[in-house]
């Protein structure tokens, strides 16, 4: 069975025993999952391509129901909530649970009405008030000094990395309390990558991560937690730094050894 | 002949048949842009944009009522058309999909598509002037519009399914509600492409002619009653390029030739703002 530990602190969010199935497939993709995720921590997801990562994390925002006929059965408590109950405010969870996606997602617009985006959703037309929550945004996703000339140039004038910032930038500007990463450095040189990396570890004082990577070291060097995934189970869950090193779970341990994915 | 010498012959042949057949293509074009732009410039003058039809022989004679009549009718075809279309293209990218209703909307509009645009002033003809007794520019401009429609809905429906999902995807996470997604980050997407498809559509309907004979029919006067036949470039060309008087003739000329430049800088535009946004990617 699966390896589970319990965390020290408070959690953000409960998983419990949790399947999904996408429309039409005969099996679960993810079967029977049950976490818990830390808060202003960050948990890593890793495991081979295809377990299951992007399909969990996905969950948590409830990004699939933008596509009918997909199925959640279980529990995912958040504020003591479950927040796959069919009734559940969707805008509202996703103001409090944001996303960043694998390749940056920069929209047609201007750098400063991307930031402003979420913030015009949630109603705040005042425009100092805008102005300095997009400012503060992009100071703290460390693109501030790039773009305060240029605030409002295209977006898409921006290189890949600074648009992963921006695109970071635009997440926290409305203050989530978690914040999802799918694998958001897999399109980005090296040193972008360390940069976004650096980045995700200054956020947990604020929020709660989970970061989806298919790069063990990544997640080595920036997670607290370390969820192992393999055909849609999640077989561990440990300290990074313990998971790694003393994995409890056999098939953890051929993983991270390199004996197979 | 070894088998590589007569592939290599053959290769020859073959380039030297398809060059020819581009030129003499090419020739008929430069042939017909020729004789409109040397007939239709020396016709051209001010008194073309002054005065209206008159009757042959008249100095004092030109193409204002047309020019006008062809405005307000492509005009109305236009704010009719383009909403319409945009609005069924929306449907059908961020709503309908891949459903059957979806597919099936798109197929019949394939099929307006490509119909001989006087079938459909045959039924305007049938739907709007029979029951009113008479031709009016209301009914011209409902035939061009109706032939608009399915190419604006087309474009539109492509160049929303060229705007990446994870764009969508984006806007949602960040809590934005449906229509939100769609006005503020699909269309900003998609908006010169829409652009285009709309200019395009405009420059296709500016050069018709058949569905207007059924319709607005023609007027040699200036006016802009609604319910009234109405004049239109097209329509007044026909009439004049095949009078037999020289004065009318040479207003025909004239006709095409602002009609045609009028079609060429809508395409040329068109062009010109894909390729803009291309450079800007
Ligand atoms: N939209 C979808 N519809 C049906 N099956 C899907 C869809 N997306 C992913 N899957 C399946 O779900 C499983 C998990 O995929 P995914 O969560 O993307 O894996 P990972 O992110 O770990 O690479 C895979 O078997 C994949 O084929
Ligand atoms: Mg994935």
């Amino acid at each position: 069975m699966a390896s589970i530990i319990d965390i020290k602190g408070e959690c953000a969010l409960h998983v419990r025993n949790f399947d999904f199935t996408y429309k039409g497939a005969t099996a679960p993709s993810l079967k029977k999952i049950s976490m818990p995720i830390a808060k202003n921590s960050i948990t890593a997801l890793i495991g081979p391509s295809g377990c299951g990562k992007t399909t969990l994390l996905r969950s948590f925002n409830r990004m699939h129901d933008l596509y009918p006929g997909n199925k959640y059965e279980g529990e995912i408590l958040f504020d003591g909530r479950n927040i796959l109950d069919p009734k559940e405010d969707l805008i509202h969870l996703r103001t409090r649970i944001g996303m960043i996606f694998q390749k940056p997602t920069a929209f047609p617009m201007s750098i400063y009405d991307n930031v402003a985006y979420g913030l015009r959703l949630k109603g705040i037309k005042n425009k100092s008030e805008l102005d300095g929550r997009v400012e503060k945004a992009l100071q703290d996703a460390a693109i501030w000094k790039e773009t305060q000339d240029r605030l409002k140039h295209d977006a898409n004038g921006l290189s890949g990395g600074q648009q992963q910032r921006l695109c970071i930038a635009r997440a926290i500007a409305v203050e989530p309390e978690v914040l999802l990463f799918d694998e958001p450095t897999s399109a980005l040189d090296p040193i972008s990558t360390q940069g976004i990396e650096k980045l995700v570890i200054e956020l947990k004082e604020k929020v709660s991560i989970i970061i989806v990577t298919h790069n063990m070291q990544q997640a080595a060097r920036v997670s607290d937690y370390t969820g192992f995934m393999y055909l849609g189970d999640l077989i561990e869950l440990g300290y990074t730094e313990e998971l790694f090193v003393t994995p409890k779970e056999k098939l953890t341990q051929e993983y991270i050894t390199g004996k197979f994915g | 002949m070894s088998p590589v010498q007569k592939r290599i012959f053959i290769n020859k042949l073959a380039l030297i048949f398809s060059t020819l057949s581009a030129i003499i293509a090419l020739a008929f074009l430069f042939w017909i842009l020729g004789v409109l732009v040397m007939k239709g410039l020396s016709a051209l003058n001010w008194n073309i944009f002054i005065y209206e039809g008159a009757p042959p022989g008249y100095e004092e004679s030109g193409l204002k009522h047309a020019l006008v009549g062809q405005l307000i009718l492509v005009g109305m075809a236009t704010g009719v058309g383009v909403p319409l279309g945009i609005l069924a293209g929306t449907y059908l990218s961020e709503y309908g999909k891949n459903s059957k209703l979806a597919n099936t909307i798109r197929d019949i509009s394939d099929i307006m598509m490509s119909a001989p645009s006087i079938v459909i002033g045959a039924f305007v003809y049938a739907i709007v002037v029979l029951p009113m007794g008479h031709f009016s520019a209301w009914a011209g401009s409902i035939a061009l519009g109706i032939i608009m429609i399915p190419i604006i809905l087309r474009t539109t429906d492509d160049m929303l399914q060229l705007v990446p999902g994870t764009l969508r995807e984006a806007a949602f996470a960040l809590g934005a509600p449906k229509y939100k997604v769609i006005l503020n980050v699909v269309y900003r997407g998609a908006k010169a492409g829409i652009l285009t498809g709309v200019l395009l559509g405009v420059a296709r309907v500016a050069g018709e002619t058949a569905p207007l004979l059924f319709t607005s029919f023609n007027d040699n006067f200036f006016t802009t009653d609604l319910s009234q036949a109405m004049p239109s470039l097209t329509v007044t060309m026909f009439n004049y390029a095949t009078s037999p008087y020289e004065d009318w003739q040479q207003l025909g000329w004239a006709a095409a030739f602002i009609l045609s430049m009028f079609i060429l800088g809508l395409n040329i535009l068109g062009r010109l703002i894909l390729l803009s946004t291309k450079k800007g990617k």
